[in-house]
């Protein structure tokens, strides 16, 4: 079976190769797309679940100014709920979860130079609710900085939100592009081979024996295109890599790096998912062509 | 073996190919379909090979109702019922032996098996000599022995002849019916659809006879006409 399937490859090399690139291209954009989302969340990380604005304490903050400023959160009726984040936790998410892959920039922080912080969900959601509590932190002593979630971020999140819909949506028409030429392929195969089908349907081979080599092609198809799409999502994150590794260290895009884990977890579901539209467009080939 | 029950066909909702068609045909028997053109004959073959549904009635094949049959169980049956055509159906690009040998690969028979089966039915039919030709190679009746090889190498209970002798000229013809007869006498139940008068009338078989879809004469030992 094997050996039919290959020989049907050769076959219809031009076509085939359509559909190989067609995937390819489609799941590249597909895993560029994911990437990005994994880069923006890596970026962001620190404001998920609710959390408005950030209090950074100086480093060297008296136990006494501490005390004062976690009684004024406390006491806030503005403040729904809040996190207090000291330098151990601060240092190893800066570790891990901006320059997972830049140890060099690591070794240049320590520990007692990244500052405390308490993490701030605000009861009220608006605005200018937020801008009221966050403010009034701002000149308490000991308070190194307060930093909103609001401008920034919500600006990167956007931007990359559109980027991601269009890199997404040109993915997805080309993926069904893709289906559509594996679908073709495999009726020309199917046709290329309707005498010997014929014969075998004659002799009472079993349908699955008809469809396997078929739905094989697809597949193989599916999963040649995907690993070309994967190969190059990597190579794009690699070069994404140099270049920030190149440009000064303290970019603030370094915190956009995705670890080596989510690059291979995103190649893994680009596999998957070549392998299933293969599978599927030779399927709907073989069951609207075959008729088995 | 083969049993209809008033078996009605209609092609596109109004082409009649079999209307209210009924006969019984026993193991080893050997039964000419005979009628015009687009009588039916070839309909009536397709039907027991479950090629075609039948539009009305029932049909037995080896004692089973083959509209009961699952999907997934026309194969196996389909492995009992051997099958030629007038333009003999051979693959071009493979040889006589692997021709044959196709039969039993896609079936799953193992290899040691096809080793010796496809040779021993090549001998049976006379064509041990040309294992190697190509179809192209042979002559129109070379072609009708290697398709009958193929048809009768799985060993089915029933086989199917739909014209194999028409595309033949009269002598090679008479070399088939040898053939086919020689099957016969092995216990296969042979239904042959055919135009030729001089082979019905010289074997004098049963003869059912088509009109129209409709059978008109099913006639022991019988004549074309």
């Amino acid at each position: 079976m094997a050996r039919e399937t290959l020989r049907n490859l050769r076959r219809n090399l031009t076509l085939t190769l359509a559909s190989i690139l067609t995937v390819a291209v489609s799941l590249s954009l597909l895993g560029i797309a994911l990437l990005l989302q994994r880069g923006v969340s890596n970026a962001t990380d620190r404001w998920q679940d609710g959390v408005e604005f950030i209090v950074f304490l100086e480093p060297e903050i008296t136990t006494n100014q501490l005390g004062l400023v976690q009684g004024e959160i406390e006491r806030s009726a503005a403040i729904e709920s809040y996190r207090y984040v000291d330098q151990e936790e601060s240092y190893r998410e800066f570790n891990e979860d901006f320059f997972p892959e830049n140890p060099e920039i690591t070794q240049l922080v320590t520990k007692e130079i990244i500052p405390p912080s308490y993490r701030i969900i605000p009861k009220q959601l608006s605005a200018e609710a937020i801008e009221i509590v966050a403010s009034g932190f701002e000149t308490k002593p000991g308070v190194k900085k307060v930093v909103r979630a609001t401008d920034e971020i919500q600006k990167i999140e956007k931007a990359t939100d559109v980027i991601r819909w269009i890199v997404l949506g040109a993915g997805a028409i080309l993926l069904g592009t893709g289906l559509l030429l594996i679908l073709n392929t495999i009726r020309m195969a199917i046709f290329a081979r309707r005498r010997e089908i014929e014969v075998m349907k004659l002799v009472g081979a079993s349908n699955s024996f008809i469809l396997v080599p078929f739905m094989l092609e697809g597949t193989f198809q599916g999963l040649v295109g995907a690993a070309l799409g994967t190969a190059s999502v990597y190579g794009a994150n690699r070069a994404f890599e140099e270049w920030l590794a190149s440009d000064n260290v303290l970019n603030i895009l370094q915190s956009f790096a995705v670890g080596a884990g989510d690059v291979w977890a995103i190649g893994g579901l680009l596999l998957l998912v070549g392998a299933l539209v293969g599978s599927v467009g030779s399927a709907i080939a073989a069951y609207r062509f075959l008729d088995a | 073996m083969i049993k209809l029950e008033s078996v009605t066909k209609v092609y596109k909702g109004e082409v009649l190919a079999l209307h209210q068609a009924s006969c019984d045909i026993q193991k080893g028997e050997f039964v000419f379909l005979v009628g015009q053109s687009g009588s039916g004959k070839s309909t009536f073959l397709r039907l027991l090979n479950k090629e075609e549904e039948p539009d009305n009635g029932k049909i037995f094949v080896a004692g089973k109702d083959i509209a009961r049959l699952r999907r997934w169980r026309v194969p196996q049956m389909r492995r009992q019922i051997g099958s030629i055509f007038q333009d003999f159906k051979l693959l071009p690009n493979k040889t006589v032996s692997q021709n044959v040998a196709f039969a039993l690969e896609v079936i799953g028979r193992p290899r040691h098996v096809i080793k010796t089966q496809v040779p021993a039915i090549l001998d049976l039919v006379g064509l041990q000599t040309k294992m190697n030709r190509f179809p192209h190679e042979l002559s129109g009746g070379e072609q009708q022995r290697v398709s009958i090889a193929r048809a009768f190498v799985n060993r089915p209970l029933i086989l199917l002849a739909d014209e194999p002798t028409g595309n033949l000229d009269p002598a090679t013809s008479v070399g088939i019916m040898r053939l086919l007869e020689r099957i016969n006498e092995i216990g296969t139940t042979v239904v042959m659809a055919t135009h030729d008068r001089g082979i019905v009338d010289t074997m004098r078989r049963r003869v059912i006879e088509l009109n129209n879809g409709e059978i008109v004469r099913d006639q022991a030992r019988g004549v074309y006409e």
